[in-house]
């Protein structure tokens, strides 16, 4: 037995002291990340809290890594919803903050006003530089402001580190391609996805059974444009309401299948004009049923939305009027010579020709009344619109769901209250999502001039259906008679229906879940490069890295943008600032330990 | 000598007689089951470098489940035709033993308590004990095949080893002494260097030890202490030795781990190693981050085990002295105490758990102060319930009808007779508590994300369920292995505590 355990000893040793020999540590690899000891640099890790949201846990524990790698303690703040995000937020409880942003309008203004300007909607910078060169380039063409907005990211970016960017998202859907024609359904960078075009491989089943889509939000902000602009509706609104151009697939502004059939910029970039089209009428819901309410959209309807979505008094709860603020006046044009008389911007072409492009049939009359007007017979109704500064990218803002075309008659005949002692408990506003809910509240009113109609809803689906006098006879008619979008919150659960075949679309398929739509053969994946760039807001005020752009330099250089491009398997792209996706400046965010270190060396020794 | 069974009584008798038969089969089956599992995922999991090794570590199981088998047979026999095992079928429990290389436990087990005929318990705890530190230098090793190893490891797994001597040595003194043997003095000393090797975090270990001192102090003045009553008893249940030696082997892992577990391969993120198959490197494969989920997973037991333990021992205690008071003085106290605590027993645990987080933020001090909260409402009418069961009988009288205190009466007379149902009810509640701290994690009410904690594992791991199995599957099977471990210990406990059946 003692020989025995003599032996067993023996040999456990001998294999120990074997294997010591071929092992290295954590310090001989090299692989140590505790700096190398330099006596005249304070080596204590910089606190820092970062504030986010539970749905970017992933963003947010890539961050901490690699700023816990550059010197800092990270401390993290994470919030379980937006709502309680922004509370925080608002309330200053953070030192960076991961913020995104989406330019769904398609035009680098939109990215870069309310988010940096001094008293912009989401804005806590003020910074009279920054200022001056947002408006500067507002008033500029796409030539020049390219190099405006260079040294507006040199400013934000580089020099004062306001921000630091992450990445740029893509966009992606994925579909049934067993139910869903695979051509018919469109992915764009901005807008949303246009219902109207949508096709069953089996055409048959038309008129007969619903296409079924997907939507996070139950409760509906408001079904009337101008008062919503989220998640929850920005999908629904696009489709209930047509505008006056919409966006392409790579954000180009376009009359195809809005309520324009050409437009034209006059010189001088303050003057807007836009032949109206003859064949939409609104529709009404009878009896949980769509019909054609006999009225036209016209000129009337126009003049009277885009005046409302300017004026933030014209509704309680107005969200969207500084999307609009540019609008100087809308009116009918009845002079044919004046457009005779106008040249199209940057052209020899006259407005009128330029409007004129392409119609079967040339303007003979224009009308003021939409009732006169007959495309076929030559007589059009024509809106001209103006601009308070020369301001082309007025158009992308006409082509967001909020510049939306509601009935004038309709919209006047509900909302009777009073703007100023408006009640919630006891007025009920145009779009309400109480009237269309089922129950005891219900009662539809809606009037719309896109090509669905929502009739009725619930906590668990909404169903839709086609507006019968949408452009009838050409190929904006909509395909599919009947759509219903259903509430499923959790987006694991949703990608499960979608396999199963309880909803045909998903919109918004996570990076991560790439792999299995891939790996379903009936599911096709699309996607596209967006406008959605995430990147670290700084607190500007009672926070360390309010006062130190070292401090701020430091963070900025920690960041890696190669790291998250990695983690997501190449599904994000570089940015530089938020106007990346749709400007590009040539900068580029390059990871610097040393710089970050150099940065954070020099703040310790300003404290 | 030949002496047949011939009833169907008297062979259920005679089986049901000897413990090394139960052993055998349950060792057996258990072996053949993991042998299945690991044959199976060798064969089905494609392009896998451990795919070879994942073969010989499920043909050796397979091997040992047929050994063991073949022993269970014959020990059958024996019993059937001899009413005893024969020697030479006790002999063959050496072939059992080199099933440790393969960390085949269960054939361990029944093969050292097959070779010996008769046992005592401090024999058993030695075996239980060498083999958890065993398993955790097994363990530990793994780490000599990544890149690199923690600065400390080389002195981890020293220290480990030197352990697993000196338990080896008291193993092989302790064989030679049978139960009912007076230990000589000098077993003093290999009690105290027993409850050194504790520090490791080995239970066994400490029991051991203490079992040890317990039963040279009394050297034959009484029958036995209550302490190693209730060990022996416990030791007769293989599966409660089972899921105390798994407790062992985690509460082991954990505090070695400082040591031998390097923390950054668990928390920094590495991108070109993300979402790795098992292999050798990483054994459980990576997460989406890159980081090692084996790494994760042994420092995840950390935060699991002392959450669980802390939110078991905290309510034990609130709710133990709650319930005492209220049981001992009665009327207006015990109505106060138990209807406020019967309020606070109307609200789910996990909602109020949940309530106090959303108020007071995430964090391992919160979190544990909110799953205390919840179940000291248990514990307290447990304990009313044994104290005014005890403090009518005539003992308690007694002292009361000498004057004694109060204090002195509830202290020294009641509770120490009233603990033994708590013993078993926060044994069966920490598998509970440690469900409910994973839980709160994956809905992300729990610790920081980034902290390895089983349920933060498990939470990554689901998003990946369909593509990359593992990522759940191994913090799922500890979750579940854990609390299994305990409630088998609890059960273990409850026979072993019953006075109904002493």
């Amino acid at each position: 037995m003692k020989k025995n355990m003599k032996f067993i000893a023996l040999l456990l040793i001998v294999s120990v002291v074997l294997s010591a020999c071929t092992l290295k540590t954590k310090d001989e690899s090299g692989e140590s990340t505790t700096p190398s000891n330099n006596a005249n640099v304070d080596q204590t890790p910089v606190d820092i809290e970062l504030l986010g949201m539970s749905a970017n846990e992933d963003d947010l524990n890539i961050v901490r890594d690699q700023l816990a790698k550059n010197g800092f303690n990270v401390k993290l703040n994470i919030q379980p919803d937006y709502g309680s995000f922004k509370t925080q937020e608002d309330a200053g409880n953070f030192d960076i903050s991961l913020s995104s942003w989406t330019t769904v309008t398609g035009n680098p203004d939109y990215a870069v006003r309310s988010l940096f300007k001094t008293g912009g909607d989401y804005s806590i910078l003020s910074d009279p530089e920054i200022d001056a060169l947002i408006d500067e380039a507002s008033t500029q063409t796409p030539e020049q402001y390219q190099d405006t907005y260079k040294r507006f990211e040199e400013a934000l970016v580089f020099e004062k580190a306001y921000i630091a960017p992450l990445f740029n998202s893509i966009k992606s859907q994925a579909f049934n391609k067993e139910v869903l024609a695979a051509d018919s359904v469109r992915i764009s960078k901005s807008r949303s996805l246009p219902w109207e075009e949508l096709e069953f491989t089996d055409t048959a089943k038309h008129g007969t059974d619903p296409l079924i889509l997907q939507s996070t939000f139950p409760t509906l902000t408001s079904l009337d444009p101008i008062k919503g602009n989220d998640g929850s509706i920005n999908i629904i609104n696009t489709n209930l309401y047509v505008r006056l151009v919409n966006l392409t697939d790579d954000d180009k502004i376009t009359s195809d299948g809005s309520l324009s059939l050409n437009h034209a910029i006059a010189e001088g970039n303050t003057e807007y004009y836009f032949i109206l089209r003859d064949d939409i009428n609104f529709a009404k819901v009878t009896d949980k049923k769509a019909v054609d309410s006999g009225e036209r959209v016209g000129a009337d309807d126009v003049i009277f939305s885009l005046n409302r979505a300017k004026d933030r008094n014209s509704v309680p709860d107005h969200r969207t009027y500084t999307l609009h603020e540019h609008i100087n006046t809308v009116e009918t044009v009845t002079d044919l010579a004046a457009l005779d008389a106008l040249k199209v911007s940057g052209s020899d072409e006259t407005v009128r020709a330029a409007l004129e492009k392409g119609l079967d049939v040339k303007i003979s009359e224009l009308v003021a009344d939409k009732k006169d007007a007959n495309n076929k017979e030559g007589k059009y109704q024509v809106v001209k619109l103006t601009t308070t500064t020369p301001f082309p990218q007025v158009l992308n803002y006409l082509a967001h769901q909020s510049a939306g075309i509601v009935s004038q008659k309709q919209v006047q005949a509900i909302n009777t209250y009073d703007v100023e002692n408006f009640d919630v408990n006891k007025d009920i506003p145009y779009g309400d999502q109480n009237t269309v809910t089922e129950g005891s509240q219900y009662n539809n009113t809606l009037y719309t001039s896109g090509p669905y109609i929502l009739s009725h809803k619930n906590d668990y689906e909404a169903t839709f259906y086609k507006n019968p006098a949408y452009m009838k006879g050409t190929e904006h008619e909509p395909r599919i008679e009947n759509i219903k979008i259903k509430f499923i919150q959790d987006a694991d659960s949703t990608l499960s229906a979608l396999r199963s075949g309880e909803i045909h679309l998903f919109y918004g398929v996570s990076e991560s879940k790439f792999d299995v739509v891939k790996g379903d053969s009936k599911l096709e994946l699309q996607s596209i490069p967006s406008n959605a760039v995430s990147y670290l807001l700084f607190n500007t005020s009672n926070r360390p890295v309010a006062e130190s752009a070292d401090l701020r330099k430091a963070v900025l250089y920690s960041i890696n943008q190669e790291e998250f491009i990695t983690f997501y398997s190449g599904n994000k792209y570089k940015a530089t600032s938020t106007l990346s996706p749709i400007v590009n400046t040539g900068l580029e965010l390059k990871a610097d330990a040393a710089k970050a270190k150099e940065h954070l060396n020099a703040y310790k020794a300003s404290k | 000598m030949v002496n047949i069974a011939s009833t169907q009584q008297e062979i259920n008798f005679r089986l049901k007689s000897a413990p090394e038969y139960r052993e055998a089969s349950l060792a057996g089956l258990l072996s053949l089951l993991v042998a299945a599992i690991l044959l199976l995922n060798a064969i089905w999991v494609e392009g896998n470098s451990f795919q070879p090794l994942l073969l010989i570590i499920g043909g050796s199981y397979l091997f040992f489940a047929v050994i063991q088998l073949v022993i269970w047979f014959f020990i059958r026999r024996n019993l059937l035709h001899h009413g005893h095992i024969t020697p030479a079928v006790r002999r063959s429990g050496y072939l059992l033993l080199p099933a440790i290389l393969v960390a085949n436990v269960f054939v361990v087990i029944a093969g050292s308590q097959l070779i010996k005929r008769s046992k005592s318990t401090a024999y058993t705890l030695a075996v239980y004990t060498l083999l958890s530190t065993i398993l955790t230098f097994a363990v530990s090793a793994l780490n000599t095949l990544k890149p690199y190893v923690a600065d400390y490891f080389l002195i981890g797994m020293a220290l480990l080893l030197i352990c697993a001597i000196f338990q080896l040595v008291s193993l092989l003194l302790l064989a030679k002494y049978k139960q009912e043997d007076f230990l000589p003095r000098w077993m003093y000393v290999v009690a105290a260097i027993l409850i050194a090797t504790a520090a490791t975090g080995n239970v066994f270990a400490l029991f051991l030890g203490i079992m040890l001192i317990a039963k040279i102090r009394n050297q034959g003045y009484t029958s036995g202490t209550r302490f190693g009553e209730i060990f022996e008893k416990l030791a007769r249940s293989m599966t409660s030795m089972l899921g105390l030696l798994f407790v062992s082997f985690l509460v082991t892992l954990a505090i070695t781990s400082m040591l031998t577990f390097d923390s950054s391969l668990a928390i920094d993120n590495n991108y070109s190693a993300i979402l790795q198959q098992p292999s050798a490197m990483y054994p459980l494969g990576t997460d989406n981050f890159g980081r090692d989920l084996f790494s994760r997973i042994i420092m995840g037991a950390r935060i699991s085990l002392l959450v669980g333990v802390l939110t078991t021992v905290i309510p034990l205690i609130i709710g133990g002295l709650l319930g005492a008071i209220s049981g001992y003085y009665g009327k207006h106290t015990d109505n106060i105490i138990m209807r406020a605590l019967d309020i606070l027993y109307a609200i789910p645990g996990i909602l109020l758990a949940i309530a106090i987080i959303a108020a007071f933020g995430a964090g391992i001090f919160n979190l544990i102060i909110a799953l205390s909260i919840g179940s000291i409402p248990t514990y307290a009418r447990i304990m009313r319930a044994n104290v005014l069961q005890v403090s009518s009988l005539e003992y308690v009288q007694a002292a009361s009808a000498i004057g004694s205190s109060d204090r002195l009466i509830l202290f020294r007379h009641i509770l120490p007779n009233t603990v033994a149902p708590m013993i078993v009810q926060s044994t069966l509640t920490i598998g509970t508590a440690v469900i409910s701290t994973s839980s709160l994690s994956f809905l992300g009410l729990g610790v920081e994300p980034h902290i390895p904690e089983w349920g933060n594992i498990l939470k990554l791991g689901s998003a990946y369920l369909e593509t990359h199995p593992y990522t759940a599957i191994y913090p799922g099977l500890a979750i579940i292995l854990l609390v299994l471990a305990f409630n088998f210990l609890g059960d273990g406990l409850r026979d072993a505590l019953d006075p109904k059946l002493n």
